[in-house]
């Protein structure tokens, strides 16, 4: 059984967005909300990284944990989903949340929220598969047509990553070794023939100056 | 992946694993300082950027933003940990103490009533009366009672009602009653605010400490002793009971402003400060309530009068409230039973005094 994960890569996040464009284009995001938002530490200055962050399906969702009506379930596949007929949209699992992953459409006056909406690994909701009723509510049900999430597949620079938490953790240790032992990885050094680096695997010719 | 329906299936696998997962990276990337290789170059040490970054951006001191361009508040946090702080606390001491408190109290509410049946007067009614709280002060009573309870009924039900409410109902019928219960609670809950302000303006003077405080607390308002205390137009007891309603419904209130209008920049860790304020005082209040309910009714005979008709027995001011019964006397208030029950019948008054006295009644 897949466990559903996603891993934002911050050595290769360029900060372009597509990811929240993606989501928002495939889910019908109601207006004001973003599922998905790229940050940016230390902006302008040496050592800025980006990192895409939505909703991380936690295995201990304290969302879930909080909802007084107890709305939120987990799939099988590890994907946290929540049950926008029984949300009262009390605000509760935005507090709870370390990664800010609940959004709420304004419904009312007094800036009264409206039903959560949040990030669901592109999962739907409980409703039958890609039904209309389903899209109306979450958005696309891409992982029911065998399809990961369109934030991941969309990255130009493949820095988010999306998937059975395996393979992720796979590929990302793959580019760890690759980048090899140096905190220079990032700048000039690696750029223009600094050598030290290892080869990944299929990476053809060299990857340095010298061999 | 070919199934991802609802199974509730919960995984209480290890905290945050995919927190883990998100930032394992900063593990993986090698956090020693190394040198460089280059030939002839002077070798310079040079630290990984990321390593302190990312220690900070998971907030193991204080909390770091960042650039979005997403608007919405804290958006530009990574990680919030108060949140967690603010689980752990909501669902393992405020929930679990809510119960044990509330259950407590009306456990020893029950308890001392059927140790003690109540205070009785002891010296029967005597048929004369006396006003203790003009028709304003008790419909200003009622207005914040009623607002109160309105407020403790359905802030409980979002507490606890997925402890208690959902085994009883299921998910489905108790997502209405919690949805009308929040939209009650936020309707409702600036009127207690009107209310606590109304009771502060009109109580505030008769509820500085005074003589015979100290001796009403010494003996525990006569509990312990077996005398009656003296005490003013109100005891010590009731005083405690006064400045409680002020502080705690006004932290309540402030609190509860904020939370139910979160739009003048309010962040999550001010809103979840404000929850836990807000939980635990209005828990206090509730559990203060049911004291209050019990002494102003089946605890103490002849008292509710007082905020029905507004009239007590002569005989009840002596036995609680000496000074103030005193004093009363010693102006001439006190007023016929007779007397009393024309002036209600003439204007219709609907908590009339019994018409004769009835001072033999039960006894």
């Amino acid at each position: 059984m897949a466990r559903m994960k996603f891993l934002c890569d911050a050595e290769r996040c360029i900060e372009c967005n597509a990811c929240v464009t993606a989501c928002k284009n495939e889910n019908d995001v109601p207006w004001g909300v973003n599922r998905r938002r790229v940050v940016t530490i230390n902006d302008g200055s040496p050592g800025e990284r980006s990192m895409s962050v939505a909703c991380m399906h936690c295995s201990d969702a304290p969302c879930e944990a909080v909802c007084p009506v107890d709305c939120f379930y987990t799939t099988d596949d590890g994907v946290v989903l929540h049950d926008k007929d029984t949300c009262i949209g009390c605000g509760y699992c935005f507090y709870a949340c370390p990664f800010g992953a609940p959004q709420f459409p304004t419904a009312g006056a007094f800036g009264s929220r409206g039903k959560m909406d949040k990030c669901t690994f592109c999962a739907g909701g409980p409703e039958a598969d890609n039904s209309a009723e389903e899209h109306r509510k979450y958005g696309s049900n891409r992982l029911a047509e065998g399809k990961l999430p369109l934030c991941a597949e969309m990255c130009a620079t493949r820095a988010l990553l999306a998937g059975d938490g395996d393979t992720v953790s796979d590929i990302f240790r793959e580019r760890v070794t690759w980048r090899g032992s140096s905190g220079l990885t990032w700048g000039w050094g690696v750029a223009y023939s600094k050598p030290g680096l290892r080869r990944g695997r299929d990476v053809e010719g060299r990857a340095t100056g010298k061999d | 992946m070919n199934n991802n329906k609802p199974g509730r299936t919960r995984r209480p696998v290890a905290l945050y694993s995919a927190l883990m997962a998100l930032f394992s990276l900063m593990l993986a990337l090698p956090m020693a300082p190394q040198a460089w290789a280059g030939g002839s170059e002077p070798a310079a040490k040079v630290v990984n950027p990321g390593t302190e970054l990312w220690r900070e951006v998971r907030q193991r001191e204080a909390p770091r933003a960042g650039v979005t361009q997403v608007a919405g508040m804290d958006s530009g946090v990574l990680i919030n940990i108060r949140g967690e702080q603010w689980r752990q606390f909501r669902m393992e001491q405020l929930i679990p103490a809510a119960g044990v408190l509330i259950g407590g109290v009306l456990g020893l509410i029950v308890f001392f009533h059927l140790l003690k049946r109540g205070v009785r007067l002891e010296h029967g009614r005597s048929g004369n009366y006396l006003l203790r709280f003009k028709e304003i002060d008790r419909i200003l009573h009622w207005y914040v009672a009623t607002v109160f309870i309105f407020l403790a009924l359905t802030g409980l039900i979002l507490l606890t009602g997925r402890v208690v409410l959902i085994p009883v109902f299921g998910h489905e019928v108790f997502s209405v009653i919690a949805s009308a219960s929040k939209e009650g609670h936020n309707l409702f809950g600036p009127l207690f605010l009107l209310g606590v302000i109304g009771l502060l303006i009109r109580f505030v003077s008769k509820n500085f400490p005074g003589k015979g405080d100290l001796g009403w607390l010494l003996t525990a308002g006569g509990f312990l002793g077996g005398k009656h205390p003296s005490a003013g137009f109100f005891n010590a007891g009731e005083k405690i009971w006064f400045w409680l309603v002020i502080f705690i419904g006004l932290t309540i209130s402030a609190t509860g402003l904020i939370l139910e209008f979160p739009f003048f920049g309010q962040d999550r860790p001010m809103m979840e400060l404000s929850l836990v304020l807000h939980g635990v005082g209005a828990v206090l209040l509730v559990a203060g309530l049911f004291g209050h309910i019990y002494v102003g009714t089946a605890g103490m005979e002849a008292s509710l009068e007082s905020m029905t008709s507004g009239y007590v027995d002569v005989n009840w001011a002596r036995q609680h409230h000496d000074q103030w019964a005193e004093v009363c006397e010693a102006e001439g208030a006190v007023i016929a039973g007779e007397d009393l029950a024309k002036k209600q019948r003439l204007r219709g008054t609907k908590n009339r005094v019994p018409d004769r006295p009835v001072a033999e009644e039960g006894r």
